[in-house]
């Protein structure tokens, strides 16, 4: 009797743990009928209002954000991984502009969106936006377009107050026509205030300074058009290579490394007074500092005159067991009312041209940094900008020339060595 | 035979009681933090009380959807309790069979158990087991993570050398005498005199499963994670919070605390047991 | 009871000729399953170029020869010793000394002895990022502590493998610390009488007669250290959140962590495969000299 008590409990225990390990895994609400929808983003899509009303409005779908701060290092990977093994990624994945490109040729792993009525949505998009999310030979409908990361430079008033510079944007904006003039102002603020640097940490400045010179010498960077490796032999990559660390040299940057918990931290340590500023950086600028540094950012013109940092676009894989919804799902959030959106929510600045023109966006003024016009300094010159061609492997050796630059920061590398590494170790990762 | 040790000097008291602090310190603070608002990041010197914030920090941390953090404890518990059960069952059968049982081929068979302990199977295997899963479409799947841990050979060891030493060959004889097949006695003799080993080895099991992370992070994915991968998508997706972080961890953590206050002195003393022979 | 039906006979032969290979079979099968066959099949891999979705190249040795002209590589192994040096030397110092006084008569000996384990009950996710925000660069309590304002840890080989091994060490040397003491108490009091009685100091005796007397135990965590030892991998990698390249310049970046990059950011399975197998090489040859240096342990042969 005692036997079979025990034998009886123990294969209780066993059932009960096995029924429970059965009933997890399905992704769906049994017979609710209701389907979920994963999407992937990385840094800062302003999506979430936008998640809430598309669930109120399709009460049949279920969405599941996870979002990634890091990009490069982290998303970039998982998300190949998912889709080399054919299962794991979202039913809607956002791909930046660099690693799009390195996708353009793979256009059997995602649904063609012409094929769920994307083909009539061309006048949505600014033309090169639209363009870009073409597979390589055109006959595929790969990814709808987000946003766009028209330059500026963001900027702390009240430390720049303390260093005894002018806090009016304009005023500001006038300080530094050029790069050159950028880092001597650096030298005036770093003069007056110590604890803080003047710019956070080289690799936004980096690839910001890059973005800028590419379309002065052939308009790419580190792969020219025929897919040739040219890191070494194109000025704009050494140009903005050498600004960065000139910056360095005069003990004017922090050197943190962008989305890393340090750099977060910094912005409510007064770490930094200045940033190179995508218009999507807002939201991360905002995110990050908080309600106590309202009013203590501020947004100028970029130095050097403009520029395109990239942006992002939604894709559907073709692993997504319900294609059909997450094509409607991407379709939403890039539409002209969505861009909108999310420029209110995080600054993330449109690719459509209503949305650009519409009063809400162009007219816009950002309460949290000293009510700066954003839609006129970002949207005003966007529908004018072009993109930098970028080389199928671009992701790679945009990480190994980020590393360096961190290592030069560290002192790890002088410059030179630091350039002859970035250069080798850049053309392993090309081949 | 304790008695005849000798008495604890003032020195060596005031080093153990440093190893105290330095053991329970990061653990403490890390519920410290879990209580606070995140005024007290980059704080130097860092807070050392607790605050009223644990309520405020825990709503967010169940706010935040990407990380599944609910979810991640109930994916935990169900796979280190199928592992722990599957381990200590399948590790005792053997372990009764290598200790007791004659047949042929036991020791070749006890030495390969051996030398499996000494292959660093979560690294060697990660590859090819990764493959083996995706072609099987188990990737993402709890299973995936249960099945290759379903036995080890630490676990076999272990009770072998329990059994051996705990259940005497005449008590095995006689119930041989008395008719009792092979898996009777394993049930109505061994398994009950395996109590305190079971306890031991099950519990040591737990804390392992529950908290693997590698081989987690390359088959699963954040929609359906351990707590392990909630903990590591808390610390990744979000901007920086780090009291929601730290209540995270310090949640993650209260399980196996509370295993170790109930069954501290058995853990030890597996440990200890185990370490002799 | 007598069994003189030829079919009850039949059942007891099986029972004791069988049983036993019934009762191992579910481990062996098992373990044939998840462990034997991927061990194979990693050879098999690394003699390809192989990609998930099935398109494979043979290549033969091509990974092979390739890894051992990679910088990348013997970084990683570098690290990978430096690291295992760095964390268990001072921690089998430590759990030594540690034991040592935990084996003293006092009160309290269990609340002693759960203390020291206590370390064990976290997670290394969890150790990671509380001793990631102790090391932080700016405004870390390690920092605050020392006196080094502003010193990066990940900046540096030999900071980085220090904050590394403390996480290590904090987890770790308790339980070894356990070990020893269990096989302390099985050393016979009466040589330390005869010790004591010859004059021989504490501290002599601890030498002389506790650390030779200790020697398997040691041999075993000495082991068991290589292997967790050579084949670290979470730590270093909550340290750099989540990133498996260990560092702007791979200053710790560790064998395993190699062999992570290749499999699941370059997405190269078979020279991934060659790393593990080169990685399981280097666990066996550091297994044996940490054996044959062990075994040396306390002079005597």
């Amino acid at each position: 009797m005692k036997l079979s008590r025990k034998t009886a409990a123990l294969a209780a225990v066993l059932a009960g743990v096995l029924a429970a390990g059965s009933a997890c895994g399905a992704d769906d609400d049994g017979g609710s009928g209701r389907i979920t929808l994963v999407v992937d983003t990385f840094g800062s899509f302003g999506y979430e209002e936008l998640f809430t009303q598309y669930e109120k409005d399709n009460p049949g779908v279920k969405i599941e954000h996870r979002n990634e701060k890091e990009h490069e290092k982290v998303y970039v990977p998982k998300l190949l991984q998912y889709l080399e093994a054919g299962s794991g990624a979202g039913d809607v994945v956002a791909l930046e502009e660099g690693i799009l490109t390195s996708l353009r040729g793979q256009a059997d792993r995602f649904v063609d969106l012409a094929d769920h009525g994307g083909a009539a949505l061309e006048s949505d998009f600014i033309k090169w936006k639209w363009d870009l999310g073409k597979s390589v030979d055109g006959s595929s409908l790969m990814a709808l377009g987000t946003d766009v990361g028209s330059l500026a430079l963001c900027y702390r008033t009240d430390l720049f107050a303390k260093a005894g510079l002018p806090t009016d944007r304009a005023e500001v904006g006038r300080l530094w026509p050029t790069w050159a003039d950028y880092v001597a102002t650096g030298e005036r603020f770093q003069a007056k205030v110590s604890g803080t640097r003047f710019v956070d940490g080289p690799a936004a400045l980096f690839n910001a300074i890059l973005s800028q010179e590419a379309p002065k010498h052939g308009n790419y960077t580190y792969f020219d058009t025929s897919e040739n490796y040219v890191a070494d032999k194109n000025p704009a990559v050494k140009t903005a290579f050498d600004l960065v660390n000139s910056l360095k040299a005069k003990n004017l940057s922090s050197g943190l490394k962008s989305f890393t918990p340090e750099w977060q931290t910094g912005f409510k340590k007064d770490s930094f007074a200045t940033m190179a500023c995508p218009a999507w950086m807002l939201g991360v600028i905002k995110e990050n500092s908080g309600d106590a540094y309202a009013d203590k950012w501020d947004v100028a013109a970029v130095p050097g005159g403009g520029g395109n940092w990239g942006g992002s676009y939604l894709a559907v894989p073709k692993q997504s067991k319900h294609p059909e919804e997450a094509a409607e799902l991407a379709k939403f959030l890039t539409g002209p009312q969505s861009q909108i959106a999310a420029f209110k929510a995080v600054n993330a600045l449109p690719t459509s041209p209503q949305a650009l023109a519409d009063p809400q966006v162009a007219q816009a003024v950002n309460g949290y940094f000293n009510d700066a016009p954003v839609g006129e300094i970002f949207a005003a010159g966007a529908s004018s900008l072009q993109p930098v061609r970028l080389g199928v492997k671009n992701v790679e050796v945009r990480t190994v020339f980020e590393d360096v630059l961190i290592a030069i920061g560290q002192g790890k590398l002088t410059p030179a060595e630091g350039w002859t590494k970035a250069v080798e170790d850049g053309r392993d990762k090309a081949e | 035979m304790n008695d005849s040790l000798p008495r604890a000097t003032l020195l060596t008291r005031v080093m153990l009681a440093a190893a105290l602090v330095l053991s329970a310190f990061p653990i403490y603070w890390m519920f410290v933090i879990a209580t606070r608002g995140n005024d007290v990041v980059g704080q130097v010197p860092p807070p050392l009380l607790p605050g009223g914030d644990l309520g405020d920090n825990l709503e967010r941390l169940w706010a935040t959807k990407d990380a599944n953090f609910l979810l991640g404890l109930t994916n935990s518990a169900i796979v280190a309790s199928t592992v722990t059960v599957s381990v200590v069952l399948l590790s005792s059968l053997a372990g009764f069979a290598f200790a007791k049982l004659r047949f042929r081929g036991r020791n070749p068979l006890l030495v390969l158990v051996l030398l499996t302990m000494a292959v660093p199977l979560q690294q060697m295997g990660i590859i090819p087991l990764y493959i083996m899963m995706v072609k099987l479409g188990w990737a993402g799947e709890l299973k995936a993570v249960i099945l290759p841990f379903l036995v080890n050979a630490f676990g076999v060891f272990f009770m072998r050398q329990y059994v051996e030493q705990a259940i005497p060959d005449e008590l095995i004889e006689a119930a041989r005498v008395d008719g009792c097949s092979t898996l009777r006695i394993y049930w109505s003799i061994v398994f009950p005199a395996l109590r305190p080993a079971i306890a031991v080895l099950g519990l040591l099991t737990f804390m392992q499963t529950w908290n693997e992370f590698i081989w987690p992070m390359v088959v699963l994915t954040p929609s359906n994670p351990t707590v392990q991968l909630s903990l590591s998508a808390l610390n990744g997706a979000h901007f920086q919070d780090y009291t929601l972080v730290f209540t995270g961890t310090a949640l993650s953590t209260v399980p196996l605390i509370v295993i170790f206050v109930l069954f501290g002195r058995q853990i030890v003393g597996g440990i200890m047991e185990g370490a002799v022979k | 009871m007598k069994q003189n039906r030829p079919l009850a006979r039949a059942v007891t032969w099986f029972d004791l000729k069988a049983a036993p290979y019934v009762l191992i079979s579910p481990y062996f099968l098992l373990f044939a399953v998840f462990g034997l066959f991927p061990l194979g099949f990693t050879v098999w891999v690394s003699l390809h170029d192989w990609e998930l979705a099935g398109d494979r190249a043979w290549l033969g040795f091509t990974n092979y020869t390739e890894l051992l002209v990679d910088a990348d590589f013997w970084n990683a192994v570098v690290n990978t010793l430096g690291m295992f040096v760095l964390a268990t030397i001072p921690q089998l110092l430590l759990a030594l000394v540690l034991a040592n006084a935990l084996n003293k008569r006092m009160r309290f000996r269990l609340l002693y002895r759960l203390g020291v384990l206590v370390p064990m009950v976290t997670s290394i996710v969890a150790v990671a990022v509380v001793f990631g925000q102790l090391f932080a660069r700016d405004h870390g309590a390690f920092n605050w502590l020392l006196g080094t304002d502003g010193l990066d840890w990940q900046a540096d080989k030999l900071t980085s493998w220090t904050a590394i091994s403390v996480m290590v060490d904090w987890r770790w040397t308790g339980y070894n610390a356990l070990i020893y003491l269990a096989a302390m108490q099985a050393i016979p009091r009466d040589l330390y009488e005869a010790a004591a009685i010859d004059g021989a100091s504490p501290r002599r005796q601890f030498w002389r007669i506790t650390v030779p007397m200790l020697r398997p135990a040691i041999i075993f965590t000495a082991l068991t250290s290589t292997i967790g030892g050579l084949s670290l991998f979470t730590e270093p990698v909550m340290f750099a959140q989540g990133d498996v390249g260990g560092g702007s310049l791979g200053q710790f970046q560790t064998v395993a962590m190699y062999m992570y990059e290749s499999a699941f950011r370059d997405r190269d399975y078979g020279y991934a495969s060659a790393v593990a197998w080169m990685l399981f090489l280097l666990i066996l040859l550091v297994s044996l000299v940490s054996f044959l240096f062990t075994r040396r342990i306390g002079g005597t042969k």
